[in-house]
């Protein structure tokens, strides 16, 4: 069955909703190509994307079953920018085309509306605000974009336009088709309104920069990014506020858009600092940003801001400090990945491999706030060992009773003779953690010295007798 | 009150070198050296470790990884005081060698609060890390332990790190898992092994034999040395083993005059 097809094929006679078997009897010479669902929504998307030069509040118009047929772009307060409504459709079919699409385009005061016209008029049109009710009235009725089943219902009722639905009375058609067959009818003709889903959430802060000679030069592009940045912080500023994430979107004059995000470990505004961390995040990429013909436009948002009040250093300059290390931590995230920037947190149970948890450092000062107490003692040699195996490793050891501590142990090729051991520290697994599975055995730990000095730490995982005939020796950390 | 800049910038100095209980503080940011504890080996230092360079730290045996470790974490906890630091430990050191355990590192003495831990995939990124640490004047110190001989980690990149300690005064100590001795810029050079502890039953504080193998600081006494030092995390300080000091007394005054150690002190 035909889905799509091209002005040409139109030309041709044939239609959506044929079989191929028709098509190729009145058309030869029908250039055919398989539907291709995951390609038609890349490609979609890919449009929707470079579509928000036009304003970050795109949405995707989708039919019944999901499949996205076109793109919403919600354009309030947006047209003037680019000089009116008439010079924005006519900059977007231009360049679409250029990209080698077709399309149809309409602006209306609702988004169906606009759907409806660009779906079944063949022109770039604009409705006028309030006039909807009037230019719609000559849609067919399938511009409603109800089922198929109730368009045939409703033609052979003899209702074949808008205006022919419209000029009914409502309630027998309430009660014959539902009530869902009015709310798109007032949809339609502009009566009543529903917001487009963006596709993405729209940021708060945004500031943008459109070249009518697209550039492409890095030198360029830092320049651009960091006078983007300066009105990102007076915008900011006003609000009292600071991003906490950045995006800076690359759209490219032949189509394609790249987004670029950067997240910070505190409210951030100072302009200079966002744009090392963008250099940074730029120089780091594993395929570097490709200019094309050039980006006409570049875009600077905040998807996500907090409080920042005006920036005051402590009195002994410990501000400084802790800024310093914020800056640090940022661009170690930046070049890294934030995950690989991390505090230590302590959690409170007795089994040694999830007494430490590791977070990331940019989620601020939860790691800060946790206690170690547990581990600070007084004078004594210490109980833990400064790295631990994950996960501990298997030795083959010689304990002189199945009980006791081990007298020699092979760990990774290696004899050592133990001349001093203490324990058994004895660790039993956290019942009340885990109902409904099978108890691991209990560890018996023992901290042991060999003759060089070289300090292990080892467990004997189960109970003799008790638990197995033959416990398993395992080495899980080293004393420094 | 128009206050002068400079004016302030004293004020704010002297008043940053007082800890919080009224006392000056044992770390004064400014002093170019911080004490081992030890007074055989400050003195063999010409006072203490350098603060603005490099420090290589290597195990003498594969079994004495920890040991190196140990000793590292200790010159850290002299460096660092209370300010943060930073552990850049590349991911193939986190399999073979275990990873940090904070528990254990309190134990230790030095409180895990204060670390900052890095895990680059490879030597670049390590190396990279390690550069932006140097750079980040807010920092104690910084320990690196790449993975076996990386051949990033060469001559111009070791300078390199060598001029952002030198300009932060943040110390760097490469913890190494083996492999040959670094080239050029480094400051000093300890090869380490694990020494047994005092007690016959029980176990003592942790030991180490320490090899000083290259010695560039400023007023050196020595230009190599063995001692088995103990730490205390008590008192966050080294001092002598009971068992005798293997202290070389001689001068060797063929490595101190070296053409390295004279193209240093010119770029110093």
């Amino acid at each position: 069955m035909i889905v799509a097809l091209d002005r040409s094929a139109l030309a041709a006679g044939l239609s959506k909703g044929m079989t191929l078997a028709t098509a190729r009897a009145l058309c030869p010479s029908l250039e055919v190509a398989e539907r291709d669902h995951v390609a038609d929504r890349l490609l979609i998307e890919q449009i929707a994307s470079w579509m928000e030069r036009y304003t970050p509040c795109v949405g995707l118009i989708e039919t019944e079953d999901k499949t996205p047929e076109g793109v919403a772009l919600d354009i309030t307060g947006a047209a003037h920018l680019l000089g009116g409504e008439d010079a924005l459709l006519h900059d977007c079919l231009t360049r679409l085309r250029a990209q080698g699409f077709d399309a149809t385009t309409a602006i209306a005061g609702t988004l169906e509306c606009a759907a409806a016209f660009a779906r079944f008029k063949d022109e770039a049109i604009i409705i006028p605000r309030n006039t909807e009710p009037d230019a719609a009235a000559s849609l067919p009725i399938a511009a409603l974009g109800l089922p198929s089943s109730e368009v045939i219902a409703l033609a052979r009722l003899g209702l074949k336009t808008i205006d022919d639905l419209a000029s009914r009375p409502r309630a027998p058609l309430a009660a014959r088709f539902g009530r869902d067959l009015l709310a798109r009818l007032d949809a339609v003709r502009g009566v009543i309104e529903t917001p487009i889903t963006p596709r993405r959430f729209i940021p708060t802060f945004i500031t943008e920069r459109r070249f009518a000679e697209p550039i492409g030069h890095e030198d360029d592009i830092h320049r651009t990014i960091l006078t983007l940045s300066a009105d990102l912080a007076r915008l900011l500023e006003k609000q009292g506020q600071g991003g906490r994430r950045f995006e800076l979107g690359f759209f490219r004059a032949d189509g394609a858009m790249r987004r670029l995000g950067i997240e910070t470990a505190r409210p951030l505004r100072d302009p200079k600092i966002i744009m090392r961390l963008f250099r940074d995040r730029l120089n780091a990429l594993a395929d570097p940003l490709d200019p094309g013909f050039g980006f006409d436009v570049i875009r600077l948002s905040v998807p996500m801001a907090e409080a920042l009040d005006a920036y005051e250093p402590d009195f002994d300059g410990r501000m400084d400090l802790a800024e310093d290390l914020a800056a640090l931590i940022e661009k170690l995230g930046v070049r890294l990945h934030p995950s690989r920037v991390m505090r230590l947190h302590a959690e409170d149970t007795h089994i040694p491999e999830r007494a430490m948890r590791y977070l990331p450092a940019q989620d601020g000062n939860a790691a800060l706030a946790t206690e170690w107490d547990l581990w600070s003692d007084a004078d004594l040699p210490p109980l833990r060992p400064i790295r631990l195996l994950d996960p501990p490793e298997p030795v083959e050891v010689i304990a002189e009773v199945p009980d006791g501590p081990p007298i020699r142990f092979r760990w990774r090729r290696v004899f050592h003779v133990v001349v001093k051991a203490e324990g058994p520290e004895r660790l039993a697994p956290e019942w009340w953690r885990m109902t409904g599975q099978a108890l691991p055995p209990t560890r018996d730990y023992y901290r042991v010295e060999n003759e060089q000095g070289a300090r292990f730490w080892l467990f004997r995982g189960g109970l003799y007798e008790r638990e197995t005939n033959d416990p398993r020796w395992f080495v899980h950390g080293l004393f420094g | 009150m128009p206050v002068a800049s400079s004016d302030l910038q004293s004020l704010r100095q002297s008043i940053s070198k007082i800890g919080r209980d009224g006392s000056l503080r044992a770390m004064d940011p400014a002093a170019k050296t911080t004490a081992t504890g030890h007074q055989s080996i400050d003195q063999a230092l010409g006072g203490g470790l350098a603060r603005d360079a490099l420090h290589e730290v290597s195990p003498q045996s594969p079994s004495d990884l920890a040991a190196a470790t140990g000793f590292a974490l200790g010159l850290i906890g002299r460096f660092a005081q209370e300010r943060d630091w930073v552990w850049i430990g590349e991911e193939m050191t986190r399999h073979e060698g275990g990873r940090v355990y904070g528990p254990g590192l309190k134990n230790f003495g030095l409180d895990p609060v204060r670390l900052l831990l890095v895990a680059p995939r490879g030597a670049e990124d390590g190396l990279k890390a390690a550069e932006d640490a140097l750079r980040c004047a807010a920092l104690g110190a910084v320990l690196f332990e790449p993975w076996g001989h990386p051949k990033q980690l060469d001559l111009v990149a070791l300078r390199r790190l060598a001029l952002a300690a030198e300009e932060s005064r943040v110390p760097l100590i490469i913890l190494r898992h083996g492999g040959q001795n670094l080239p050029g810029s480094l400051r000093t050079r300890w090869r380490v092994a694990a020494a047994p502890s005092e007690g016959r039953e029980t176990m003592g504080h942790p030991r180490f034999t320490l090899t000083l193998l290259l010695n560039r600081q400023k007023g050196a006494r020595s230009a190599s040395g063995i001692w088995t030092v103990e730490w205390s995390h008590g008192e966050r300080l080294f001092r002598p083993a009971d068992s005798v000091d293997h202290f070389s007394a001689s001068i060797d005054r063929s490595i101190v005059s070296s053409g390295s150690f004279h193209t240093y002190e010119k770029s110093a």
